[in-house]
């Protein structure tokens, strides 16, 4: 406390030559994000323009009007709502069982020692590390073999396993440091009042590792709402394209229907959902980040 | 006690055999097929040929590949270096007590969560566009016609383009993690060598950087995990086939498990593509130990 007020009076004296002391850092850091907002507004502008704008390079006149129509042709004509609803149902469903999978799982292995638990724990900790083309590989094997790739549904339902799959060694390791931070008293106090175990989980760890089940859930539907490498092996028909694989087929059609601004207008569509959970949720995953890593 | 074990076997023991299937048994699979000929992927076990390390052999004498492992190599040691410093550049900057922290923190990590194909359009359509591009104008502007005229995505910049809009991509997660680890030095330290008149830069190669070995250590491993899987901006600045530029491992893999469009050359064989696999797999275990072998474990405590 003491060195603190010190600190304060030591600064309040030399603000001025303080300030100007970080006038580079300044020229950085806004020379970079004025850098990263003119892209997203050159993009945004030439949503709401013209084919015709975008290539003699005026999106920022506008000297057409603003287009908003790009965005209902885009989401109707150039079947962005499909790909939209596709990757909504992927990353909704596969957040929520990714976290009823592994927050159960995370708090067995950090809680109790049981045969196996230490290697299952090295285990997980490894695989977070390994590429997934070595496990992919198999299981389309396994996966084309059995015909499951035909239907719609069970194609869907192999996607859902698929991210759930891949994502189970990230999400029950970087809740274990969570569930860490939770005292046991809690537990201990429980099970005196002769509550079941399975039941004080749910009921009460379960809600106070809260913000470690946010910021895991924010990465993993990120993470699954942009993928496109899993669902260009395992997707077989248009209609169950996720925004990213969508996307690369509209950019790939580009030079047959030409309709640039659409194309734009489908990217900020894509877009959207990300970045509203990012504004919304950013300091969850500020400290997600910053608190879960070790050195 | 025993009410404890039957939470336990309830759930840990679905979760267990769901990972063993999933992850485990395909990686040892993943490892037998790379010693088989296989030619279709879905071709049953009965008609696989093993070919011992026949997969690898001709792998590492096909040209395509060869200069798939050169880009990988490029991307992980120019790109590492420009990820992880300007990254550690960044995060220190935000650390010098500039005001607005979190709004800078949080604008520089946005491009990560932007899906790579709708990033990788941003550049290429506009920031490299030859004609209205973002470079173009800006070095237009200040009469730099040389910088200008550069022809960002043709055959001999291409892979340039594509490293420096990847790495900008990058940047943002690798700060985060540099700022939580600036944050758990003492600010003790700074301060007593403030008072010694220790400068900033000073300051930041005697307390930053050696405090931060471990980080370090952390960030390059997470590099060669982020590269080695390198796929989609290849994609997407190569769409239509795989070209000497720009091509990657997975691409290559890719072209190996279900046949490329265009060219003849890449012999559709899935016992190969799990080699591809396998050798990934062994450069990050490479990277793993090289980086734990030169950067020791911290023996400072703070």
């Amino acid at each position: 406390m003491k060195s603190k007020k010190k600190e304060q009076n030591f600064v309040g004296s030399y603000s001025l030559r303080k300030e100007l002391s970080l006038v580079p850092s300044y020229l950085v850091l806004v020379l970079w994000v004025g850098f990263t907002a003119v892209i997203l507004l050159w993009v945004i502008a030439a949503s709401l323009s013209t084919t015709s704008d975008i290539f003699t390079g005026n999106v920022f006149g506008f000297t057409s009007g603003v287009h908003i129509e790009n965005y209902a042709r885009a989401w109707t004509a150039g079947n962005v709502s499909v790909f939209f609803m596709n990757s909504l149902i992927y990353s909704v469903i596969s957040c929520a069982l990714l976290i009823l999978v592994c927050a159960p799982y995370s708090y067995v292995l950090q809680r109790f020692q049981f045969p196996g638990s230490k290697l299952i724990k090295t285990t997980l900790a490894a695989t977070t590390g390994v590429p997934v083309i070595m496990v992919i590989i198999p299981l389309y094997m396994i996966v084309a073999r059995a015909g499951l790739l035909r239907d719609p549904i069970p194609n869907r339902i192999v996607l859902i396993v698929l991210f759930v799959a891949t994502k189970i060694p990230y999400t029950t390791i970087f809740l274990m440091a969570y569930f860490e931070n939770i005292s046991r008293s809690y537990e201990e106090a429980a099970a005196i009042d002769g509550c079941h175990p399975i039941k004080t989980f749910w009921k009460i760890v379960f809600p106070m590792a809260q913000g470690g089940l946010i910021t895991v859930t924010i990465f993993n539907f990120v993470n699954i709402w942009n993928e496109y490498f899993l669902s260009l092996m395992f997707v077989n028909s248009d209609s169950l394209r996720p925004v990213a694989l969508g996307l690369f087929s509209m950019i790939n059609s580009m030079q047959y229907s030409g309709d640039w601004s659409g194309l734009f207008a489908s990217v900020i569509i894509v877009f959207l959902p990300t970045f509203i959970l990012y504004v919304c949720l950013s300091k969850y995953i500020v400290g997600g980040l910053t608190g879960g890593v070790k050195g | 006690m025993k009410r404890n074990r039957s939470m336990i076997i309830a759930f840990a023991g679905p979760a267990t055999i769901f990972f063993l299937a999933t992850f485990i048994y395909p990686i040892f699979r993943t490892l037998v097929m790379s010693f088989f000929s296989i030619q279709e992927i879905t071709d049953p076990i009965s008609k696989w040929k093993f070919n011992g390390i026949g997969n690898y052999v001709s792998l590492l004498q096909t040209p395509l590949y060869v200069t798939s492992w050169i880009n990988l190599f490029k991307i992980f040691v120019i790109g590492g270096c420009i990820t992880l410093g300007v990254s550690l550049l960044l995060a220190v900057i935000l650390k010098s007590g500039v005001h607005g922290k979190g709004f800078f923190q949080a604008a520089i990590y946005l491009p990560n969560v932007i899906s790579a194909v709708a990033m990788a359009t941003m550049w290429i359509q506009y920031v490299f566009n030859s004609s209205y591009g973002f470079l173009t104008t800006f070095f237009r502007a200040l009469h730099l016609d040389f910088l200008a005229n550069i022809q960002w995505l043709d055959a001999d910049h291409k892979f340039w383009a594509l490293l420096l809009s990847y790495c900008f991509g990058m940047i943002g997660h690798f700060m985060l993690i540099w700022v939580s680890g600036i944050e758990r030095i003492s600010p003790d330290f700074y301060e007593a060598a403030s008072i010694d008149g220790a400068g900033k830069v000073s300051q930041f190669f005697r307390i930053t950087l050696p405090l931060l070995r471990g980080i370090f250590r952390t960030n390059i491993i997470m590099w060669s995990i982020s590269v080695s899987g390198f796929f989609i901006w290849s994609k997407l600045f190569s769409p239509i086939s795989a070209d000497t530029s720009t091509v990657v491992p997975m691409i290559y893999m890719y072209d190996k498990l279900f046949g490329a469009e265009n060219t003849g050359d890449v012999v559709r064989d899935a016992g190969s593509a799990a080699a591809i696999g396998v050798m990934l797999c062994l450069f990050i275990v490479i990277v793993f130990t090289i980086v734990n072998k030169l950067i020791k474990n911290d023996d400072l405590e703070f």
